[in-house]
C-alpha cells in the first residue's frame, strides 16, 4: 500500500498538471510535446516540494521511516502546485507573455476594475432587486432557505448520527453559509460567459466582471446569513472575544480564493461544454471533505484530518471561522496568510488567462 | 488631408474557428478534430474622417456585422489594426444586451454604465430615454415581457440618447411601427448632423443609405468590392442584386 503511495506522491501532481495544460491548449497537444511537458512538470513540482520540505527540516528522503503524514502533505502540496504551475507555464510559453506583459496586464486589471466596478455593483443590486420582486415571499427566502437547511442538518447529524459539537446548530450554519457561497459561485462561473452572451456580443467588457457581479450577489446573501448567525449566537449565549475580529480576513480570503478559482473555471467553461458535470461532482466530493457538518480534525483520524484541513482551503477557512467566532480561539494566522497569497496568485493567473483569451470567447459561443 | 481621421482600419482580417468546442471525451480519447477556419473579413482597409458618415451594404454573410463588432471592440481582429484615435464608441444593434429579468429602467442604467457613462449622467438622461422609447408602463416591467418591437425601441433610445463620438448602427433603422421609424430616422439625422460625430451604418435598405450617407462601401465575401459616392455604388449594387 505504502509503496503505491510513494510512487503516486511524485507522479500524481505532474499528471494533474499535464491534464490542465492539455485543456488550456484546447486538447491540441501532440504526444511528443505532452511527454516533454510532463517531464518538465515532474521535475519542477518535485523540486519545489522537496525544497519546501528541506526548509521545514526534512533533510533526506528515507522511505523506511517516513510518516504517513509526511507523504500526504507532500501529495497535498504537489496537488496545489500541480494546479498552479501549468497556468504559469502556458502563459509564458504559448501566449508569449513577458515580464513586461505581466506588468501591463496588472495595470490594465487595476484600470478595468476601477472603470467597471460601478457596473458590477449595479448589476448585483439590480439582480437582487429582481429576485425580490419576482418571488412571493421576496427577501425572506434569503433567511428561510439557509435556516431550513440548518434545521435539516441539525436533526440528521445531531440526532441521527449523534454529532457532539458545542453549539451544534450555529456550528452547522456557519459551514453551510460559507460552503454555499463557494459552491454557488463556482457552479455559476462555468456558465457565466454563455449566460452573458447577449451583453458581451454587443459591447466590450472584461469578462471576469460578470463573475464578480455574480459573486457580489452571493456575497450579499452570505452576509444576510451571517446576520442570522449573530442572532443565533446571542440566543445560544456563545461567549465572544477579540478573536471575533479574525472573521474579516477569513471572509476576505474566502472571497479572493473563490474569485481566483472562479476566473479559471470560467475560462474552461467557455471551451469545455460538459465541464458543468465535473464541477458538480467535484464540489459534492469537496463538500464532504470540507467538514460542513462535522469537525474534520476531530472526526477524521490522524494524520488525514490535519492534512485535509491544511490543504483544502475551504475546509480550513470554515474551521478557522468556527474557532474564531464560536470557541474564542485564534485561528492559524500563518495558514490564512499563505492561502491569501495563493489566492492572489490564482486571481492573477485567472485574470491574465482571461485577458489573453477573451477575444476568442465571443467567437466560440 | 485637411481633416483629422476618426477611424483608421488597416488590412483587417477576422476569422472564426468552427468546431472549437471540446468535450472531455474527445480529450481523453484524443480524437483529433481539425479546426475549420472561416474567414469572415479578408484584408479590409479604409478610413473615415471625423464627422463622416459611411454606409456599408452587402448581401447576408458578407462580413458587415463582424467588421462592425470588431470596430466596437467586442473582439479584436486576427491581423491588421483598428485605430479609433481615442474616441468613444457605441454599437447599436438589434437586441442590444439586456438582462431579461431586470426592468427596462435597470437595463438603461446597466447599458449606460457599460458604455462608460457615470451614474449621474445616466440619471439625468433617464427621462429623455424613457420618453423617446415610448414604452409607457412597461419601463418598470422586466424586459422579458417586452415584444420584439419594444425591445428594439428601447435599444435605439439608449444609444441615441447616450451620445458617443462614434456610432455604429447595425440594421436598426427599420424597427418599430411606421411612426417610430420616422421618429428614429429624424433622430438619426439630427445625430448625424453634428459635425464631430462619426457614423457607420450597416443596412440593406438602399433608400436609407442614399438619404443619410456621404460615402458607401459595398462588401462582398469579406472584401471591399466597391467604395465611393453613394449614387454610383448603390446603383451597381442594385444591379448586382437583380441579376
Amino acid at each position: 500500500m505504502l509503496i503505491v503511495l510513494d510512487v503516486l506522491m511524485f507522479i500524481v501532481p505532474a499528471l494533474f498538471s499535464i491534464t490542465i495544460h492539455d485543456y488550456l491548449r484546447h486538447g491540441e497537444l501532440s504526444l511528443r510535446r505532452k511527454l516533454i511537458f510532463f517531464s518538465i512538470y515532474l521535475l519542477l513540482i518535485n523540486a519545489i516540494t522537496l525544497a519546501v520540505s528541506y526548509m521545514r527540516g526534512v533533510r533526506e528522503l528515507n522511505f523506511s521511516d517516513m510518516t504517513l503524514s509526511y507523504r500526504l502533505k507532500y501529495l497535498g502540496l504537489g496537488g496545489v502546485l500541480g494546479f498552479l504551475v501549468p497556468f504559469i507555464v502556458c502563459l509564458l510559453t504559448e501566449d508569449i507573455i513577458t515580464i513586461g506583459g505581466f506588468i501591463r496586464y496588472g495595470k490594465r486589471f487595476i484600470r478595468d476594475i476601477k472603470r467597471y466596478m460601478p457596473y458590477a455593483v449595479w448589476a448585483a443590486k439590480a439582480d437582487l432587486g429582481a429576485e425580490v420582486a419576482s418571488s412571493y415571499l421576496n427577501w425572506l427566502w434569503w433567511l428561510i432557505e439557509p435556516f431550513c437547511m440548518m434545521i435539516i442538518y441539525t436533526v440528521i447529524f445531531g440526532y441521527v448520527f449523534k454529532a457532539k459539537e458545542q453549539y451544534f446548530p450555529v456550528f452547522i450554519f456557519t459551514g453551510i453559509t460559507m460552503w454555499g457561497f463557494f459552491s454557488r459561485s463556482i457552479n455559476g462561473s462555468v456558465n457565466t460567459v454563455r449566460n452573458g452572451k447577449d451583453i458581451i456580443t454587443k459591447v466590450y467588457m472584461p469578462k471576469y466582471i460578470l463573475l464578480l457581479s455574480k459573486m457580489f450577489v452571493n456575497g450579499f446573501k452570505m452576509m444576510v446569513s451571517f446576520g442570522v448567525i449573530a442572532v443565533m449566537m446571542l440566543a445560544f449565549r456563545v461567549p465572544v472575544s477579540w478573536n471575533l475580529m479574525w472573521m474579516v480576513p477569513i471572509l476576505l480570503v474566502l472571497f479572493l480564493f473563490t474569485f481566483g478559482v472562479g476566473c479559471i473555471m470560467m475560462h474552461y467553461g467557455v471551451y469545455v461544454n460538459d465541464l458543468g458535470y465535473i464541477t458538480g461532482i467535484v464540489l459534492q466530493m469537496m463538500m464532504y471533505l470540507s467538514g460542513v457538518f462535522y469537525s474534520i480534525s476531530k472526526r477524521i483520524p490522524e494524520p488525514f484530518g490535519e492534512v485535509i484541513e491544511k490543504f483544502n482551503p475551504v475546509a480550513f477557512l470554515i474551521s478557522a471561522m468556527r474557532s474564531s467566532i464560536l470557541y474564542c480561539e485564534t485561528p492559524g494566522i500563518m495558514v490564512i496568510a499563505v492561502w491569501g497569497l495563493i489566492s492572489l496568485v490564482l486571481i492573477a493567473l485567472g485574470v491574465f488567462t482571461i485577458y489573453s483569451n477573451e477575444n476568442a470567447y465571443v467567437k466560440v459561443i | 488631408m485637411s481633416k483629422e481621421l476618426a477611424i483608421e482600419v488597416k488590412d483587417v482580417s477576422i476569422s472564426y474557428r468552427i468546431l472549437n468546442n471540446i468535450s472531455i471525451r474527445s480529450t481523453l480519447f484524443h480524437k483529433k478534430t481539425r479546426d475549420e477556419v472561416f474567414e469572415a473579413v479578408k484584408g479590409v482597409s479604409f478610413e473615415i474622417e471625423k464627422g463622416g458618415i459611411l454606409g456599408i451594404i452587402g448581401k447576408n454573410g458578407s462580413g458587415k456585422s463582424t467588421l462592425l463588432r470588431s470596430i466596437a471592440g467586442v473582439f479584436s481582429p486576427n491581423s491588421g489594426s483598428i485605430d479609433l484615435h481615442g474616441h468613444s464608441v457605441s454599437l447599436m444593434a438589434l437586441g442590444v444586451g439586456f438582462k431579461p429579468l431586470l426592468t427596462g429602467r435597470a437595463n438603461i442604467m446597466l447599458s449606460g454604465l457599460l458604455l462608460g457613462f457615470k451614474e449621474k449622467e445616466i440619471q439625468e438622461r433617464m427621462d429623455e430615454i424613457i420618453e423617446f422609447a415610448e414604452l409607457g408602463d412597461f419601463i418598470d416591467r422586466p424586459v422579458r415581457t417586452y415584444s420584439s418591437g419594444m425591445h428594439s425601441k428601447l435599444a435605439f433610445a439608449i444609444t441615441a440618447m447616450l451620445e458617443t463620438d462614434i456610432m455604429l448602427v447595425d440594421e436598426v433603422l427599420s424597427v418599430g411601427d411606421e411612426r417610430f421609424k420616422k421618429k428614429s430616422l429624424a433622430k438619426m439625422k439630427e445625430l448625424i448632423s453634428d459635425e464631430d460625430r462619426t457614423v457607420i451604418i450597416v443596412s440593406h435598405s438602399i433608400e436609407t443609405l442614399k438619404e443619410l450617407c456621404d460615402k458607401v462601401m459595398w462588401m462582398h465575401d469579406g472584401e471591399i468590392r466597391e467604395m465611393g459616392e453613394p449614387e454610383a455604388v448603390l446603383e451597381n449594387y442594385a444591379e448586382f442584386m437583380r441579376a
